[in-house]
């Protein structure tokens, strides 16, 4: 990285910063980073790791860009919605034009026990675009279980936290939160909506904590929790630093969240009226034939990686996986139902 | 002189808005059966139905947690400041 001149050229303002340097940015150039998630949060980590100059970015994301993501979802625009693209692919097309230096890679796919581990297994951090907590559950499993770091991170309304995690030396988010809150007891993005900057604050928070950890200046970590609320302009860190003795997961090793029965089949999503569904055993969907099938049903579009049928008051897209995403409700029962009806069980 | 009690954003909808509360307990389980009294509503949020904490949302005692002290035991004293941190799941 330092025999290109233009390379260092484009790093310039982060080379000269004393805590980078050229071993800091060679670290960067030589790093792995996987991001789970690429929503609010997700598209600003990608954006910062990107432009930092990291050397290998792969970016898992379930979901396809709308409208309404364009408020604090800083990779995609309008064309990005009105093509329903899928977000990973998106991304990953606006970073090419950002820093064309890096290796990409999008996965567009629910991030689960079944995937968790090949996916951070060839990377040297994972972070955290994720919008529920099963999902980061799974990813403090998943890292606990092969010494990766990550960086959790998490914003609603006017608030958010953040805590960079070394299996083995921090605590991990099972220490600090040891059972996931029930089902729809805390705030969403659908219940208690979000202010655009403050997912992106907490993303740029954990960034900072990203590039640490990937340069190795551990020394320099902002360890515990932190907590900011930019509505009620309060900050709190809680210095909760070392591992829980009882933690199941980092201590006793025991992954839940990595055996099936704990995940669920079906969960609604945060930040709109719409139930994800997923098959519980692999399939490869037949999406011309399933196009066909659905004619007579509502309005139908076929992309390469998806079928959208338009029933009013419902939208079910179908991912070629068999995962489905259905608009238009929050019941989970109702959206499984739709999946049954119109793809099958 | 009394124990601090810092309400984070997303319990105020229960706490009629307040960010801090003062209470004269002695231990958390003191703190908590004060702010129950004052907010009902709260105790859904902090306790389980046995009464025991959730352990989804955390209290420190002065930035300890209280499940690494004595949990409801815990002992407080005037000038403490006790801060609860829920987990936040947020961030599409």
């Amino acid at each position: 990285m330092t025999a290109d001149p233009n390379a260092l050229g484009r790093y310039a303002r982060q080379v000269v910063f004393e805590g980078v340097g050229r071993e800091g940015q060679r670290r960067l150039g030589e790093s792995r980073v996987v991001l789970v998630g690429c929503g609010a949060l997700g598209t600003v980590l990608a954006n910062m790791l990107a432009r930092a100059g990291v050397g290998f970015l792969r970016i898992v994301d379930r979901d396809y860009v709308e409208l309404t993501n364009l408020q604090r979802q800083v990779l995609f625009d309008e064309q990005d919605a009105r093509d329903g693209v899928p977000k990973a692919t998106a991304a990953i097309e606006k970073l090419k034009g950002i820093n064309s230096d890096i290796q990409y890679e999008a996965v567009v796919a629910d991030f689960g026990p079944e995937n968790a581990e090949s996916l951070i297994a060839d990377c040297d951090l994972s972070l955290d675009g994720t919008d529920n907590l099963e999902t980061r559950y799974v990813l403090n499993d998943a890292c606990v279980k092969l010494g990766k770091p990550w960086v959790y991170a998490a914003a609603v309304a006017g608030y958010g936290t953040f805590m960079p995690i070394i299996p083995g030396e921090t605590a991990c988010l099972r220490c600090v939160f040891p059972d996931e809150p029930e089902v729809g007891s805390i705030d969403t993005c659908d219940t208690t909506g979000v202010l655009g900057p403050m997912p992106g604050i907490i993303a740029n928070f954990a960034a900072i904590e990203a590039l640490k950890l990937l340069m190795g200046v551990h020394d320099r970590l902002n360890r515990g929790l932190t907590w900011v609320d930019c509505w009620y302009n309060s900050t709190q860190r809680t210095p909760v630093e070392t591992p829980a003795p009882d933690c199941l997961s980092c201590q006793q090793r025991i992954f839940e969240y990595l055996e099936r029965p704990v995940w669920r089949r079906a969960a609604a999503l945060c930040g709109r009226d719409a139930v994800q569904v997923r098959p519980s055993n692999t399939v490869e969907l037949d999406l011309p034939a399933l196009a066909r099938r659905l004619l007579v049903v509502g309005e139908v579009r076929q992309g390469p990686q998806m079928v959208r049928l338009t029933a009013p008051p419902h939208e079910l897209t179908i991912f070629r996986d068999g995962r489905a995403i259905i608009k238009g409700t929050a019941e989970v029962s109702v959206a499984r139902s739709l999946y049954a009806r119109y793809v099958g069980t | 002189m009394s124990v601090r009690v810092r309400i984070p954003a997303p319990l105020r909808a229960v706490t009629a808005g307040e960010s801090e509360v003062s209470v004269g307990a002695e231990n958390i389980d003191g703190v908590l059966a004060e702010l129950e009294a004052r907010f009902p509503a709260i105790r859904q949020r902090l306790r389980d139905d046995e009464g025991a904490l959730r352990r989804f949302v955390n209290l420190y005692v002065n930035g300890e947690d209280v499940r690494f002290l004595q949990g409801l035991q815990t002992g407080v004293k005037s000038g403490d400041e006790v801060s609860i941190i829920p987990a936040v799941a947020g961030g599409c």
